[in-house]
């Protein structure tokens, strides 16, 4: 079923020279799973934008094109309606808090507030996503006396309690140690779990082996490939495009080692039947 | 930004990015107040979130300021800031329309701006400070000249309106400067989100 | 970090009351000696301002907020005692500085005015947590944008201070000079302040961002997630005060 249609996206931002977005046009089904990936100034931060209709009702410039999220058009809806179907997490965790909630338990509240959710319905929502997202510990603490990775979760969580069928996360641990990193990609794999569809950028090429679907490949605001995981981690001109691949396809291309699909492995899981398959049960 | 709902006179109605900017403008107040006593400098240097308000988003985001943060103010740390609050809101209109009208161009101007800022600020506190404590501002220098003066037989008004502009002066020029400073210090690309749709 | 605000948790009476309530007293304690401006009535505000503070058991933390004001109350019994424009009575006279009973008697007046203002407000601030007192207005009316602000800025206040202490530390560690001549000291000011100012000032971009996809500008109504408790009788005690506010007015036209 498709839960996400670009037609011919274009966008250019004010006072810039080049489009940051040029001609996009893709489909996502609802429950994919999508990670983006990209060198800088790919479009990717931008698409994250217009999926929420930041872009072009927060940015001014020159938009074409149009993005439907079911039958929803961005560009006739507001972002607070089009909020309740895409829900956007970005980098930086400290600026994702509203700033004006004392706790963690008020700071989920914001949204739902402002979306005239009902008490008791807000109360079950809180203690659910306070749950999902291990945050129960912390629920009394100031929002920014969080560590990065309990900030990401509570923004995660946050946008969770106004329930999006579509998550989009525009790098979200890119400003996180690797603890934080860690805490954050076992939250996203719980968002998986609820069945959301999911539009991730990252440069944790690793990660996305594991859990994306497919893989939309940007640069310079155009469509380099956008495939299965396997089918773009496979190609030979990543490198020269600046984009690496996840260690095991690079392991896998050294070894020679690919599947009858023609594709490199991209997960160690694979590789490791492959080799089995291979030599049999007693390598290793 | 684009906002649906219709704009009447009294709705609520400024850009996200001008809203946040406020609570951020009057935490500038309280930080340029701090470094200020912590330099023990001669001066307030309290205004200068207001002003950048103003510039940034126009006179409306600057009375805001302004007046909230002498709410707040009054609120937790001293009640008679609330007396002041028309003071305020008259600095951040006034840096709202002098800045629309090309007073942030170059420096001269800047010092232009601050001296009409100092003027009205002079002219709005003069009465409170009237109706409040008689005519004094509880600055010593300002209020010695205040006693001067009205030995001398000066009308209140004037000896109390010569006492604030005797504190308001130098402060309220330092403090648009250094706004302009930091103001053309901002990215473009930040400076064009703030300004009213 | 904490929240900006000099509320003090204690048990009584007057912390039980709704914020409203307590705004509205304090109006009404604030203006009625400025509509009616004999000494008589301020002073009698003023003490029932000092019993409730007693009452409230904060009356202690009340002495740091209001005294800065006696020097500058002090200053207004020397010059308006000796400079007074209706000075006639001579009360007495030191090296040769005569004080005169109208202006004594003025200064009193602005005085006891000032620190009925001062003592109002201190009850509502010491007894009421100010997010609960945005809250209460938001619920009334009061656009939810303005309450966001209001909410923020008690948060950033700490937070931006906090960060410029560490910037002067990290500033002074670099060998800045932050004594000295006075020149020196403003030449400090600049890069003390600019960082801080310039990286907030940035921030604003995504934290409206994030404000905005969580329905900030929803048109639908808000809700909350905190109940509000009134207890009984605050409405007719809200109606007394404005009721005596009527009259402090009646009284100043009939006179």
């Amino acid at each position: 079923m498709k839960k996400i249609t670009i037609n011919n996206l274009s966008y250019k931002y004010l006072l810039a020279e080049n489009k940051a977005l040029n001609n996009i046009s893709l489909e996502v089904a609802k429950g994919d799973f999508i990670g983006v990936i990209g060198p800088n100034k790919a479009g990717k931060s931008t698409l994250c934008k217009s999926l929420v209709g930041l872009i072009p009702h927060f940015y001014k410039g020159e938009f074409e094109g149009e993005i439907l999220i079911d039958k929803l058009n961005t560009l006739n809806s507001s972002i607070a309606e089009i909020s309740l179907k895409v829900g956007l997490v970005f980098q930086d965790p400290f600026n994702q808090i509203s700033g004006a909630k004392l706790t963690v338990y008020d700071e989920l509240a914001f949204g739902l507030e402002n979306n005239g959710v009902e008490r008791e319905e807000m109360i079950a929502r809180i203690d659910k996503y306070l749950d999902l997202m291990d945050l129960n510990k912390v629920k009394d603490n100031n929002p920014f006396e969080l560590s990065g990775g309990q900030m990401q979760r509570l923004a995660i969580a946050s946008i969770m309690a106004l329930k999006p069928d579509v998550f989009v996360l525009d790098e979200p641990t890119s400003q996180l140690d690797p603890q934080g990193t860690e805490e954050v990609f076992k939250a996203v794999s719980r968002l998986r779990e609820e069945n959301l569809t999911v539009i991730l950028v990252s440069q944790k090429l690793n990660k996305l082996a594991d859990y994306a679907n497919k893989i939309l490949f940007l640069n310079q605001g155009e469509i380099v490939a956008y495939d299965d995981t396997a089918a773009v981690f496979s190609r030979n001109d990543l490198e020269q495009m600046g984009m690496g691949a996840p260690i095991y396809t690079e392991i896998a291309r050294e070894l020679g080692l690919k599947n009858d699909k023609d594709q490199y492995p991209i997960r160690k899981s694979e590789i490791k039947e492959m080799l089995v398959a291979k030599y049999g049960k007693n390598i290793g | 930004m684009r906002n649906d709902q219709k704009k009447s006179l009294w709705s609520f109605n400024f850009s996200t990015m001008a809203l946040v900017l406020i609570p951020v403008s009057i935490g500038i107040n309280y930080v340029g107040k701090l470094f200020a006593q912590t330099l023990r400098l001669p001066l307030w240097l309290d205004s200068i979130g207001t002003i950048l308000a103003g510039i940034l988003a126009g006179p409306w985001v600057g009375a805001i300021s302004g007046g909230i943060n002498n709410v707040i103010y009054g609120l937790t740390i001293s009640p008679v800031s609330f007396a002041y609050g028309i003071t305020s809101v008259a600095i951040g209109i006034t840096a709202g329309v002098m800045a629309r009208m090309g007073f942030v161009k170059n420096m001269k101007r800047a010092v232009i701006m601050g001296v009409v800022i100092a003027v009205v600020s002079t002219i709005v506190s003069t009465p409170i400070n009237i109706i409040f404590w008689g005519g004094q501002t509880g600055n010593i220098w300002g209020d010695a000249l205040f006693g001067i003066l009205r030995s001398a037989n000066w009308p209140v008004w004037l000896a109390s309106g010569l006492d604030e502009l005797a504190v308001d002066l130098p402060d309220k020029i330092a403090t648009t400067i250094i706004a302009y400073i930091i103001y053309k210090g901002l990215p473009k690309r930040i400076t064009v989100l703030f300004e009213e749709s | 970090m904490r929240s900006l605000s000099l509320y003090v948790k204690r048990n009584s009476l007057i912390h039980k009351i709704d914020p409203l309530t307590k705004i509205i007293y304090v109006f009404v304690s604030v203006i009625s000696p400025f509509i009616m401006p004999t000494l008589m009535f301020a002073f009698s505000l003023t003490l029932i301002n000092l019993l409730l503070l007693l009452l409230a058991k904060v009356i202690k933390r009340v002495i740091p907020i209001i005294s800065f004001v006696f020097i500058i109350i002090l200053t207004i019994f020397v010059i308006q005692g000796m400079f007074y424009g209706a000075n006639q009575t001579k009360l007495f006279t030191i090296f040769n500085l005569s004080f005169y009973v109208e202006g004594i008697l003025y200064a009193a007046k602005i005085s006891v005015r000032a620190i009925n203002v001062l003592l109002a407000f201190s009850l509502l601030i010491l007894t009421t947590p100010p997010a609960e007192m945005i809250e209460s207005l938001v619920r009334r009316g009061m656009p939810a944008k303005l309450g966001y602000i209001m909410h923020s800025v008690l948060q950033i206040i700490p937070m931006m201070s906090s960060n410029a202490s560490i910037i002067m530390d990290a500033q002074r560690a670099r060998g800045m000079e932050t004594e000295g001549s006075l020149w020196v000291r403003i030449k400090a000011f600049i890069p003390l302040i600019g960082p801080l100012v310039m990286s907030s000032l940035v921030n604003t971009h995504e934290r409206s961002i994030a404000l905005e996809v969580r329905g900030f500008s929803a048109a639908t109504k808000k809700t909350f997630l905190h109940q509000e408790e009134v207890p009984g009788g605050m409405k007719q005690l809200r109606v007394f005060f404005f009721l005596f506010l009527t009259a402090v007015l009646a009284w100043r036209l009939v006179l």
